[in-house]
């Protein structure tokens, strides 16, 4: 049969970020394809150099829409490690805290894209609904529902009142009870099963040898998380299991998410149980003191790594960030072989894209 | 058949969407909404305007008493950098949604406009 070549994007319903990608078919098969990025590149690296690290906190929220937080914490974290200054306790508390439901609402977001790709809309439905309820308590707590804003540079910008924990502990327990009906349905689902098991494998190896973190490397047997493997504060001190499974296909990254959910429920629980009273930001000087610094954390793709060099002013002299993102992209072309068109969405949706962070 | 159980259930309940505009839209205590200002306590330091990382603020200043200090809601990031920066705590974030406008670049709003004489 002839080879045909598709080019889908970079606008297309398929795709929630722009991004091209050529795929050749024959007939019902995928023979293979190419990516194409940077359509959402817009120099952040660049521009940070050109802002102070105070307005930088708020540059680098930027950069995603999902994990906006993370990326500020580990921003701070190097700025801090720099001037040798120790946040507050309490502080790295919180924004665990908020690392922890920034995750519960990204894998809840992806969760309901993979069902609604292979058709089981209620699913769909059900978790962005559910994630709607992390997102309240984001908005609730920091006052806004994605750039959140609640990382300083020395700590945090709000502390919480005994009625937000409360209020906390009450949307987690809600979630936890959601989530468990969501394993239950996953687990139990007929179409989910057929339409993710054994669809484009990917072995340790392969994903060694691209470098690829976070749940896609989990899935496959790679057991990396950096809250446990370097854990930043205060990961060090709080407990919990880092979710694994050997298939390495669509159907086992769907698993690892959806425990990794649960999982991170109780992780919240556990921060709030732990969190002791005190300040939560301490005075940071505007000049950092020259040096260079690499910090990585679990943002909720995977590792997060940010590699900081001052020169002693106030303005980074460079920042490089290194998302868990792009090395999963450069597996796309590897997955999209041997599949049938029908599992193109399965095989996009399955590393979980975040174009934004990719291109930065 | 716990898909089925949830789509019982699901016809159980009311909407989880808000009417809004037509309803009430219920926003939380410290939600980031548009910038105000205390004239009284502003003193035209332009700290906020230092740290802010959008250029949504802007001192045109000639002197200690005179100086202008302007807002643009079209390129505030909504951030709330100027309301921690400001010493005085005089400029801060209300809890009013921002309307949108299709005339950006014209948003200008003078927050505060102290006149020599
Ligand atoms: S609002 Fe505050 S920081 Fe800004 S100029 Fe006035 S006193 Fe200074
Ligand atoms: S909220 Fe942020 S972007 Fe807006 S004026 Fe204040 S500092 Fe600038």
């Amino acid at each position: 049969m002839n080879k045909i070549s598709i080019p889908i994007g970079p606008q297309h319903p398929l795709l929630k970020e722009p991004l091209t990608m050529n795929i050749d078919i024959s007939g019902e098969r995928v023979l293979g394809g190419t990516l194409r990025l940077g359509y959402v590149h817009r120099g952040i690296e660049r521009l940070a150099q050109q802002k102070t690290y105070v307005q930088n906190v708020h540059l680098i929220e930027r950069i995603c829409g999902i994990c906006s937080h993370v990326h500020t914490t580990t921003f701070c974290h190097a700025v801090e490690t720099l001037l040798g200054i120790d946040v507050p306790i309490r502080a790295q508390y919180i924004r665990a805290l908020m690392c922890e439901l920034e995750r519960v609402h990204s894998h809840l977001l992806w969760l309901g894209i993979i069902a609604k790709h292979v058709g089981l809309d209620t699913i769909f439905m059900h978790t962005w609904h559910d994630r709607e309820l992390a997102l309240d308590i984001m908005e609730e707590v920091s006052g806004g529902r994605v750039s959140h804003a609640a990382n300083q540079i020395g700590g945090v910008r709000f502390d919480l009142s005994q009625e937000q924990e409360a209020m906390i502990r009450k949307t987690v327990n809600d979630l936890s009870d959601k989530a468990n009906t969501l394993m239950d349905v996953i687990e139990n689902e007929p179409v989910l099963q057929a339409r993710t098991k054994g669809v484009a494998p990917l072995s340790a190896e392969t994903i060694k040898n691209y470098c690829v973190v976070g749940p896609v490397a989990r899935a496959s047997g790679v057991d990396v998380d950096m809250r446990r493997d370097h854990p930043p504060p205060p990961y060090d001190r709080l407990t919990f299991n880092v979710i694994t499974r050997q298939d390495g296909d669509a159907w086992a990254r769907t698993v690892v998410r959806a425990e990794e959910t649960r999982e991170t429920l109780k992780l919240c629980h556990t921060i709030l149980d732990e969190m002791p009273d005190g300040p939560v930001s301490v005075r940071a000087p505007r000049k950092v003191p020259e040096g260079e610094v690499v910090v990585r954390s679990e943002a909720p793709r995977g590792e997060l790594l940010y590699y900081l060099r001052s020169d002693g002013s106030e303005n980074p002299a460079r920042l490089k960030v290194r998302t868990p993102t792009l090395p999963a992209l450069n597996l796309i072309p590897k997955q999209l072989s041997a599949i049938h068109v029908a599992d193109i969405p399965v095989v996009m949706a399955g590393v979980d894209l975040c174009i934004a962070c990719a291109d930065r | 058949m716990s898909i089925l159980k949830a789509v019982i259930n699901a016809f159980r309940k009311t909407p989880d969407t808000v009417k809004y505009p037509y309803g009430p839209l219920v926003i939380p205590k410290g939600f980031r909404g548009a910038i105000v200002i205390d004239t009284e306590k502003c003193s035209g330091c332009g700290l906020c305007v230092r740290d802010c990382p959008a250029a949504g603020l802007e001192l045109i200043k000639e002197s200690r008493q005179d100086y202008q200090l302007i807002h643009y809601p079209a390129r505030c990031a909504y951030c709330g950098q100027c309301e921690d920066s400001c010493a005085r705590g005089a400029i801060s974030h209300s809890n009013d949604l921002v309307e949108p406008t299709y005339d950006s670049d014209e948003w200008v709003v003078v927050l505060k406009h102290q006149s020599g004489d």
